[in-house]
C-alpha cells in the first residue's frame, strides 16, 4: 500500500517536471547552440546541455510529454476495447466468445513492437503509428482479464441471486462485478501505462522510433551513448527518468496476484 | 486434446491472415505503382518483364481492392513469401539463414532463465515473507521495470567495457553468446522465479502437501516426488506464454548486439521499407509462438492427466 | 502400555484460553470421540496434538507417546512422528491425495520412504488388494470414486506403520452409504490394536464408533462418558440439545394441506454440458407445501431447481406456472450463504434496493427481521461479518420481502452446524406452510428430507441407461 503511493508520488513528480518546464523555462527542444555542447549542470541550466548544446531539460520534458502523452492516448483506447470486449464476450458467451478469444489469441501471437514497426510502414508519421501499433495490441490483455473476472463473477450464486431478484445488468455489473474487476484493472491500466513507455524508448534506441531531431528518451540515449566518458551525466538523465517513470508504474500495479 | 490443437491450428490460420492483412497495407502504403512492386517482390527487381507485370495485373485485377488481397493471401499460404526488395532474393532462403541465429539465442535465454529463475522461486516458496523471498520480489519488480535494451546496455558497459570479460558484440563462438542470451534471461527470469514461487507457496498450502506430510514424508521429499510436478505446470505455460515478450527481445536485444538473426533483420527491413522481408518475419515469429504453444499445451497434458480431460 | 497419553492439554491465545484442560489416555483397542460445534475448540485441541496449530496460538500440557514425553511446544519434535506414531485421517480425502500421481505411488512412496520397507512393492500390492483397489493402481484420483480415494487415503495414511489414527471429520461431504463404510473401516483401527481418535459434529458417526465421547463447547468439556452412555442417558443440557438437533429427533411435520398448484413440469428433460442428466420427470409443487428432492450427488438435483426457477432451459418438456404469477415470486436460498451476497455491500443497502427497485414499503422489513430473530444492526455488515446461520436467515428474509410463491432451497444448510441447520429448517418450513409457499428443499440426509417435508421426489442414477439417466419415484 505504502508502495503504491510512493509509485504515485514519483509518478506525479515525473508528470509536473514534463508539463510544468515549459511554463517556467520556455525553451525551443531543438534549439542548437553548439557553444554549449556538453556543457554540466550550472545554476543557469540547471540540467546542461547535450552534444549539440540543446537544453536537456527542455528535451527531457518534450520527449516525456510524447511518451507520456502516447502512453494516456493508448491506454484510453486500450481500456475502452478491451473492456468492452471483454464484457461482450463473457455475457453473450457462445459463438461470440469464441470468435473474440480467437482474434484476442492470434493478436497476441504478435510482438507488440512488430505491429508498431508495421504500423510505421503504413501511417504517415511516427507517434501515430506509435499509438495505432500499441493500441492494436496491448488491448489483449485487458480484454482477457475483464473476461475472466466476469465470467468468473457471472457464475457466482450472487450474481444468480440478483437476476433471480430482478435487478437489471447495469446494477449487477456497478455492485457485483465492478469491485471485483477494478483492483485488477488497475494493475492491468499501470502495466499498459508502462508497456507504452517502455516500447517507445526500445524502438528509439534501435532507430527505428521516432526520428531525430524529435526528442525522444530511446533516442536522447542512444545520441548521447558516444559521449558517455566525457559527458555521463547527459546519457543518465534519460536513463533515469526513463527507469523512475517505469519503476514508478511498477509500484502502483503492484505485485500480480495469481 | 485434439480440441486444444485444433484453436492453435485456427490461431495459426488466424495469425497468418493478420500478418497478410498488414503486409497488404504495407504495400499499398509504399510509393509507386502497386503492380510493379508487387511483381518486383514476386519475381525480384531485376527480372521483371512486361509479361511478368502482365500476369500480376491479371491475377490481381484491381491492385487495390480485395481481389489483389486474397491473390497476395494465397501466395503466402502456399509458402511462396516472394524476394527481399532489397537484396532480391527469396524471402523463405534468407529467413531460413537468420532462423538459426534467433533459435540459438531464444534457446539459450530459456535455458538461462531455468537455471536462474526456478531455483530462486522455489528458494522463496520455501519461506514465504522471509528476507530472501521480499529480495527476490524486489528484484524481479526491478528487472519488470527495467527496459531490455537498458540491461543490455549495462552489461555491455560493465562485463565487456570495464571488466573486459566477454565481447559486447559478434557471432560464433560460444562467448558471444553469453551477453545477449542473459539480457533476455533475466527478464524472463525475473517472471517464473515469482510463478514459481506463487505455485510453490499454493501447493504448500494444499490439502493434498499436508497429507503427504501426515503420510510420514519430511518437506524435502514433499518437495521432490509431489511439489515440483505441479511447479513444472504454470512455468512451462507461462515460459510459452512469454514468448512472445522473448521475441520483442529478440527484435530489441538482436540489435544491440549485432546478433545476425531474425530481429535484426526485421528491424533491418523495417528501415529499408523491405515489405516481403518484414511479412516474412512477422509470420515467422507468430508461427513460432503458436508452435511453441502447441507444444507447451501437449507437455502440460503429459504433466498433469487432468487437463488431457477437459 | 497407553499408546497416547495427554494431561491437561489447553490451547492460548495472547489474550484468553481457547480451549480449557483435557485429559485422556488411549490405550491400544480404545477409541475417542471429541464432538462439538464450529468453535468449540475440537479441531484446536487436535491440532495442538499434531503441532499444526496456527501462528498466535500455544499449547500446554503434558503429552507422552508410548511412554514417551513429546514437547507439546515444539512442532518439530511432533512432526517427527507423523505416520510413524500418530497417522492422520483427512477430511475430504479426494482432495488429501495428490491430484497428478497415480493410485499406487501415492501408497508405495510411504512405505519406502517412511516404514523403509525392504519389499514396498509387495506391502503395497497387498494393501491394495485387501481394499478392493488392486485394479485402480495406475489410475489417478480423478478417477477414482469417493469411496476409492477414500480406501486410498486410508491405506495411504496407515502405510507409515502408526498404532494412533487422528480422523478429522471423517464423515464430512459425504452421503450415508459412504459414511457407514468410513465408520466400518474406522472400527477396525481398535479392533486391531491400534487407537482411534475422531473429530466429529456427526452424533451418528460417533454412535457407530462406541469408545468415549467428549462433548466440548466453547472451549470447556460439557460431558465425557462411554459413548453409549452419553448418547442415550445425556446428563447434560448441552448434550440433550445436541442431539434433538439431529433430523431423526426432530418431531414429525404436521400433516398436509396443499393449496393451489404452483408451478407444473410434465416430461422435463434437463441436461448440463450436452450430457442428459434425466428425463421423462413430471413434477407439481402446491401452494404451502415442503417438498424433499433427495438423489445421490451429481444426478442433476440442483439442475432441476434451476430449471424449475427459469434460471436454465430444460432440454424437453414443458413447465407451467399459475396464472398471473410474477417471475420475482419464484426465489431461490443457496447452499453457501456467503456466495448468494454482493461480497462488498452491506446487507441493508442491498435490501434497501431490493425493496426501492419493486415499491416495497420499508416498514415491512423489521417485523420479518422479528419473525426470523435477527437482530437489525447486521444489517450495517458486510456479508463476511455475519455469520451462516444469520446470512441464511437474511436471505430467507429477502427471498420473502418478494412474496416468494415459491422456493427451491438447494442444500440451504449443509454449512450450519446441527443447532443452527435445525433452527434453520425449522423456521424455513414454518414459513411455506404458514404463508402458503411452495418449498422444493434438497438435502442429501434422508433423516432431514422425512423429518420436515411433506412428500419427496427421488432422482436415481440408473445405472442401466447409457448416460445416466435418472428414474423418477414419488413417494
Amino acid at each position: 500500500m505504502i508502495a503504491r503511493y510512493f509509485g504515485a508520488a514519483i509518478l506525479a513528480a515525473v508528470l509536473m517536471f514534463a508539463l510544468g518546464l515549459p511554463l517556467i523555462h520556455p525553451v525551443d527542444p531543438v534549439a542548437q547552440s553548439l557553444m554549449h555542447a556538453l556543457h554540466p549542470p550550472s545554476f543557469e541550466s540547471w540540467l546542461g546541455y547535450d552534444h549539440l548544446g540543446r537544453s536537456m531539460a527542455a528535451r527531457l520534458a518534450a520527449a516525456l510529454r510524447l511518451s507520456l502523452g502516447l502512453a494516456a492516448a493508448t491506454l484510453l483506447t486500450t481500456a475502452v476495447i478491451g473492456v468492452a470486449l471483454g464484457a461482450l464476450a463473457s455475457w453473450r458467451g457462445g459463438w461470440v466468445d469464441r470468435a473474440v478469444t480467437l482474434f484476442a489469441d492470434s493478436v497476441v501471437a504478435l510482438p507488440a513492437l512488430l505491429i508498431v514497426l508495421m504500423a510505421g510502414i503504413i501511417l504517415p508519421n511516427q507517434p501515430l503509428a506509435f499509438w495505432a501499433g500499441l493500441s492494436a495490441t496491448l488491448w489483449v490483455e485487458i480484454f482477457r482479464l475483464t473476461r475472466a473476472t466476469i465470467r468468473a463473477q457471472l457464475a457466482a450464486p450472487s450474481v444468480e441471486a440478483a437476476r433471480l431478484l430482478g435487478f437489471g445488468p447495469f446494477y449487477i455489473f456497478r455492485i457485483h462485478l465492478w469491485p471485483e474487476l477494478a483492483p485488477v484493472l488497475r494493475a492491468t491500466f499501470a502495466l499498459t501505462f508502462a508497456a507504452v513507455v517502455m516500447g517507445i524508448a526500445a524502438l528509439g534506441f534501435v532507430s527505428v522510433g521516432v526520428r531525430a531531431p524529435t526528442p525522444e528518451l530511446g533516442l536522447m540515449m542512444v545520441e548521447l551513448l558516444p559521449y558517455w566518458r566525457e559527458a555521463p551525466w547527459a546519457l543518465l538523465q534519460p536513463v533515469l527518468v526513463t527507469l523512475a517513470t517505469l519503476l514508478a508504474l511498477t509500484l502502483i500495479a503492484g505485485e500480480k496476484r495469481t | 486434446m485434439i480440441r486444444a490443437l485444433g484453436w492453435r491450428l485456427a490461431q495459426a490460420g488466424m495469425v497468418a491472415f493478420l500478418v497478410a492483412i498488414s503486409s497488404f497495407l504495407m504495400m499499398r502504403a509504399l510509393p509507386g505503382d502497386m503492380v510493379m512492386r508487387i511483381a518486383g517482390a514476386r519475381f525480384g527487381y531485376d527480372n521483371i518483364t512486361a509479361e511478368n507485370a502482365e500476369l500480376v495485373r491479371a491475377q490481381l485485377g484491381d491492385p487495390s481492392g480485395i481481389g489483389a488481397f486474397f491473390g497476395w493471401f494465397s501466395g503466402m499460404l502456399r509458402g511462396d513469401l516472394g524476394n527481399s526488395l532489397v537484396s532480391g532474393m527469396p524471402v523463405s532462403a534468407e529467413i531460413g539463414h537468420q532462423l538459426g541465429a534467433t533459435a540459438q539465442l531464444a534457446g539459450g535465454a530459456i535455458v538461462l532463465s531455468l537455471l536462474i529463475g526456478p531455483p530462486l522461486g522455489i528458494a522463496a516458496g520455501l519461506r514465504p515473507g522471509g528476507w530472501f523471498d521480499r529480495l527476490t520480489l524486489l528484484l524481479a519488480a526491478a528487472l519488470k521495470a527495467t527496459p531490455q535494451f537498458l540491461l543490455g546496455l549495462v552489461l555491455i558497459v560493465l562485463v565487456s567495457i570495464a571488466l573486459g570479460l566477454l565481447p559486447a558484440a559478434g557471432h560464433g563462438a560460444p562467448q558471444h553468446l553469453v551477453l545477449p542470451a542473459l539480457t533476455l534471461a533475466l527478464g524472463l527470469a525475473a517472471a517464473t522465479t515469482r510463478i514459481t514461487r506463487e505455485a510453490l507457496v499454493q501447493a504448500r498450502q494444499s490439502d493434498w502437501w499436508r497429507f503427504a506430510r501426515w503420510k510420514g514424508l519430511r518437506e524435502d521429499q514433499v518437495l521432490l516426488f509431489h511439489g515440483l510436478r505441479h511447479v513444472a505446470v504454470p512455468v512451462l505455460t507461462l515460459i510459452a506464454a512469454q514468448f512472445v515478450a522473448l521475441m520483442e527481445g529478440v527484435v530489441v536485444v538482436e540489435t544491440i548486439f549485432g546478433w545476425p538473426g531474425i530481429g535484426h533483420a526485421l528491424v533491418h527491413a523495417v528501415f529499408h521499407r523491405d515489405v516481403p522481408m518484414v511479412q516474412g518475419t512477422a509470420l515467422m515469429m507468430g508461427l513460432a509462438f503458436v508452435l511453441v504453444n502447441a507444444c507447451a499445451d501437449i507437455a502440460a497434458r503429459l504433466l498433469d492427466p487432468r487437463e488431457a480431460r477437459q | 502400555m497407553s499408546l497416547l497419553t495427554v494431561e491437561n492439554l489447553s490451547v492460548h491465545s495472547a489474550l484468553q484460553e481457547m480451549v480449557a484442560p483435557i485429559s485422556l489416555q488411549l490405550d491400544p483397542g480404545q477409541a475417542v470421540t471429541l464432538i462439538g460445534e464450529t468453535g468449540s475448540g475440537k479441531s484446536l485441541f487436535a491440532q495442538a496434538l499434531l503441532g499444526t496449530l496456527p501462528t498466535g496460538l500455544h499449547a500446554q500440557g503434558v503429552l507422552s507417546l508410548l511412554g514417551q514425553q513429546v514437547a507439546i511446544d515444539n512442532p518439530t519434535a511432533i512432526e517427527g512422528l507423523w505416520g510413524r506414531a500418530i497417522s492422520v485421517l483427512p477430511q475430504e480425502p479426494w482432495r488429501a491425495l495428490d491430484p497428478l500421481m497415480r493410485a499406487w505411488g501415492q501408497v508405495e512412496e510411504v512405505y519406502r520412504l517412511v516404514a523403509r520397507s525392504d519389499t514396498p512393492e509387495k506391502a503395497t500390492r497387498a494393501v491394495l488388494n485387501a481394499l478392493d483397489l488392486g485394479k485402480a493402481g495406475d489410475r489417478f484420483p480423478f478417477e477414482l470414486s469417493g469411496g476409492m480415494a477414500q480406501r486410498l487415503a486410508i491405506a495411504a495414511a496407515r502405510a507409515g506403520g502408526a498404532k494412533i489414527v487422528i480422523a478429522d471429520e471423517p464423515s464430512k461431504g459425504l452421503d450415508l452409504a459412504r459414511r457407514d463404510e468410513v465408520a466400518r473401516r474406522l472400527r477396525i483401527v481398535p479392533e486391531t490394536g491400534g487407537a482411534l481418535l475422531t473429530i466429529t459434529h456427526d452424533l451418528e458417526l460417533a454412535e457407530m464408533l462406541g469408545g468415549e465421547i467428549i462433548v466440548l463447547r466453547e472451549g470447556q468439556i460439557v460431558e465425557r462418558g462411554p459413548a453409549m452412555q452419553v448418547l442415550r442417558a445425556p446428563q447434560a443440557p448441552y448434550t440433550r440439545k445436541l442431539i434433538a438437533a439431529e433430523p431423526r429427533h426432530w418431531p414429525a411435520p404436521p400433516a398436509p394441506h396443499p393449496g393451489a398448484p404452483i408451478l407444473t413440469a410434465t416430461g422435463l428433460t434437463v441436461a448440463r454440458g450436452g450430457k442428459v442428466l434425466f428425463s421423462g420427470l413430471d413434477i407439481s409443487l402446491h401452494a404451502g407445501e415442503v417438498v424433499g428432492l433427495c438423489g445421490p450427488s451429481g444426478v442433476g438435483k440442483s439442475s432441476l431447481g434451476d430449471t424449475l426457477l427459469g434460471l436454465a432451459d430444460p432440454a424437453a418438456g414443458q413447465i407451467s406456472r399459475g396464472a398471473g404469477l410474477a417471475p420475482i415470486r419464484f426465489q431461490k436460498l443457496w447452499q453457501d450463504p456467503p456466495a448468494a451476497f454482493a461480497s462488498h455491500q452491506r446487507i441493508g443497502q442491498g435490501l434497501a434496493d431490493l425493496m426501492a427497485l419493486h415499491g416495497i414499503a420499508r416498514d415491512r422489513l423489521p417485523p420479518l427481521l422479528a419473525r426470523l430473530r435477527l437482530d437489525p444492526a447486521l444489517l450495517e455488515r458486510l456479508p463476511t461479518e455475519v455469520s451462516g446461520g444469520e446470512l441464511q436467515r437474511l436471505a430467507i428474509v429477502r427471498a420473502l420481502l418478494l412474496d416468494p410463491v415459491m422456493l427451491f432451497a438447494d442444500e440451504p444448510s449443509s454449512r450450519l452446524d446441527p443447532l443452527t441447520q435445525r433452527e434453520v429448517i425449522g423456521m424455513l418450513t414454518d414459513l411455506a406452510r404458514s404463508q402458503g409457499i411452495a418449498l422444493l428443499l434438497v438435502s442429501h440426509s434422508p433423516d432431514l428430507i422425512a423429518q420436515a417435508t411433506d412428500r419427496q421426489v427421488h432422482l436415481n442414477e440408473n445405472p442401466g441407461a447409457p448416460q445416466a439417466a435418472a428414474t423418477l419415484q414419488t413417494a
